[in-house]
């Protein structure tokens, strides 16, 4: 009974509930214009809240971390008051435009610029400067540090480079926030993280993981606890469109045997090819049977794909047309003891080496799209499994099209 | 210092697998031949369970020096199982270049 409600979801076609998507063919140039890329980065990347970390990365007053933002040029200074709130900064003295803080972490009370020791407390006020009486006109309360829109939801602290944003944090998350309003985020601290540079297009990145088709092929071993006889590519188990962000339920299969060390670590912790147990908290909004995890992006660069027990997070950041910087981060409840640390391990080795066939693959992706430039034939296919894929898209191209 | 006694079978791995970081163990599996990760793999499946519930006893971050060294060996195993399980190989056919891809830590390192 049950199996066979499955059976009639697969018979959807999700894009068709958005008649504003289409069905046709999508343009490659998002991939490849170096114009278009200038675009992203005036109409989207310095206008969107952009997720930067959580907030257990700055526990104490006077904690910061410097977050580069690359294709828009800035660097960004967050950190925690005195006071215990947590605030965004242009990383730059007041003075003569000097970039202040070097490192990329730390603790401190005051900032000095290495320039002419300008030094500012940790709620961006100026405090020193050196030899002021040789100052004209200087109000050193207007002369603090230049303020960046910081907020936090769920311990993710998103900034927003817009001196004036569109919308609160709360309303740009919209129902996305609604969804995951109950997920135990607060709970997972141990994280197991990775980064690098892709030579690849952002959009190519989010395209990947936007979609469980390629798993049969892409992970031919190592995915293949997402399929079963009845869906065997991808297709969603659920999918829900917001005006720019998404979930996609995606299926895990519950006859699936593990192998011999996955199921000694899964007898300690919950693993990457085990099913969910069911909706709530957060997750599976739909209460499809046979879940394994959402995927839910939060436009334009922002994954939290979340499962039962654990979760995981992607960050793109655009460096180039067809360069990228990536930083995946694996969240679980902090381990007790050495079985709950190796079964983490276990996790951690298994979601890496998934990731290493996707990178791969995206790289192989953008020097084919570069390759087909050249042809007459200059766009991509998209099926309904890959609904997301042409949301993600469209969201961005309606972005880059705006005119205000 | 030796193995705790009663994983003294699994001394003759010691030496090259026994790590305490991901980069050491990842970096010993992906340049091993599948003779040595296979025999590794088999010896450590063998007392898993056992080794796990021995090292539970001790505190995650301020183990014993043999504990510790036994505790790394079982990360290893996590760290080839893979290769076993799924791959055939040492490392990710049609896979990523493991250099480029680099474990960092927002929140300091777990134990």
């Amino acid at each position: 009974m049950q199996e066979a409600e499955n059976i009639e979801l697969y018979d959807r076609r999700w894009t068709l509930d958005y008649p504003e998507l289409g069905t046709g063919p999508v343009s490659i140039e998002p991939y490849l214009s170096q114009e278009y890329f200038d675009r992203e980065r005036d109409t989207i990347f310095r206008r969107s809240w952009l997720n930067v970390g959580r907030e257990e990365q700055i526990p104490a007053a006077g904690d910061y971390f410097v977050q580069e933002i690359p294709n828009c040029g800035v660097s960004i200074l967050i950190v925690r008051g005195n006071d215990g709130v947590i605030r965004g900064f242009h990383n730059v003295c007041a003075h003569r435009m000097n970039k202040l803080v070097w490192t990329n972490d730390g603790s401190c009370q005051t900032f000095s610029c290495k320039f002419h020791g300008w030094s500012y407390d940790n709620s961006g006020q100026l405090r020193g400067v050196p030899d002021e009486e040789t100052f004209f006109d200087l109000n050193k309360k207007e002369r603090g540090l230049s303020p960046v829109a910081v907020d936090i939801w769920q311990g993710f602290i998103f900034l927003n480079l817009d001196p004036n944003p569109e919308e609160t944090l709360l309303e740009y998350l919209g129902e996305m926030g609604d969804r995951l309003a109950e997920f135990p985020f607060k709970d997972m601290t141990a994280c197991y993280a990775y980064r690098g540079e892709l030579k690849a297009n952002w959009k190519l990145g989010v395209s990947a993981f936007n979609e469980v088709y390629h798993v049969a092929f892409v992970h031919p071993s190592s995915g293949n606890s997402f399929r079963d006889k009845d869906n065997m590519f991808g297709r969603p188990l659920w999918a829900k469109l917001d005006k720019r962000h998404h979930t996609l339920s995606i299926l895990g299969n519950p006859d699936f045997k593990m192998t011999p060390v996955e199921a000694v670590a899964g007898s300690h912790t919950p693993q990457v090819s085990q099913g969910g147990v069911g909706s709530g908290r957060g997750s599976n909004p739909s209460g499809a049977k046979d879940w394994s995890l959402d995927i839910n992006v939060i436009f334009p660069n922002f994954f939290v794909d979340v499962a039962s027990g654990w979760y995981f997070t992607y960050n793109f950041w655009p460096l180039a047309p067809d360069r990228t910087f990536y930083e995946m981060k694996n969240y679980y409840a902090p381990p007790r003891n050495a079985s709950e640390r190796f079964s983490h391990e276990y996790s951690r080795a298994l979601l890496r080496d998934i990731l290493h066939e996707d990178l791969h693959m995206m790289e192989q992706t953008q020097a084919g799209v570069a390759s087909a430039a050249g042809t007459a034939r200059r766009n991509i296919l998209l099926g309904d499994s890959e609904v997301c894929v042409r949301h993600h898209m469209k969201v961005v191209n309606d972005h880059v099209g705006r005119t205000d | 210092m030796q193995l705790p006694q009663p994983f003294s079978k699994l001394e003759p791995f010691v030496e090259q697998w026994s790590l305490g970081t991901e980069r050491e163990r990842n970096n010993i599996r992906i340049t091993s031949t599948m003779e040595e990760i296979q025999e590794f793999y088999d010896a450590m499946l063998s007392q898993i369970h056992d080794a796990l519930t021995y090292l539970d006893s001790f505190p995650l971050d301020d183990m014993p020096e043999d504990a510790q060294k036994l505790f790394n060996l079982t990360l290893s195993l996590a760290e080839v199982s893979n290769c076993v399980e799924r791959f055939g190989e040492p490392a990710v056919p049609n896979g990523f270049d493991s250099a480029r891809f680099t474990p960092f830590s927002p929140y300091g390192p777990i134990p």
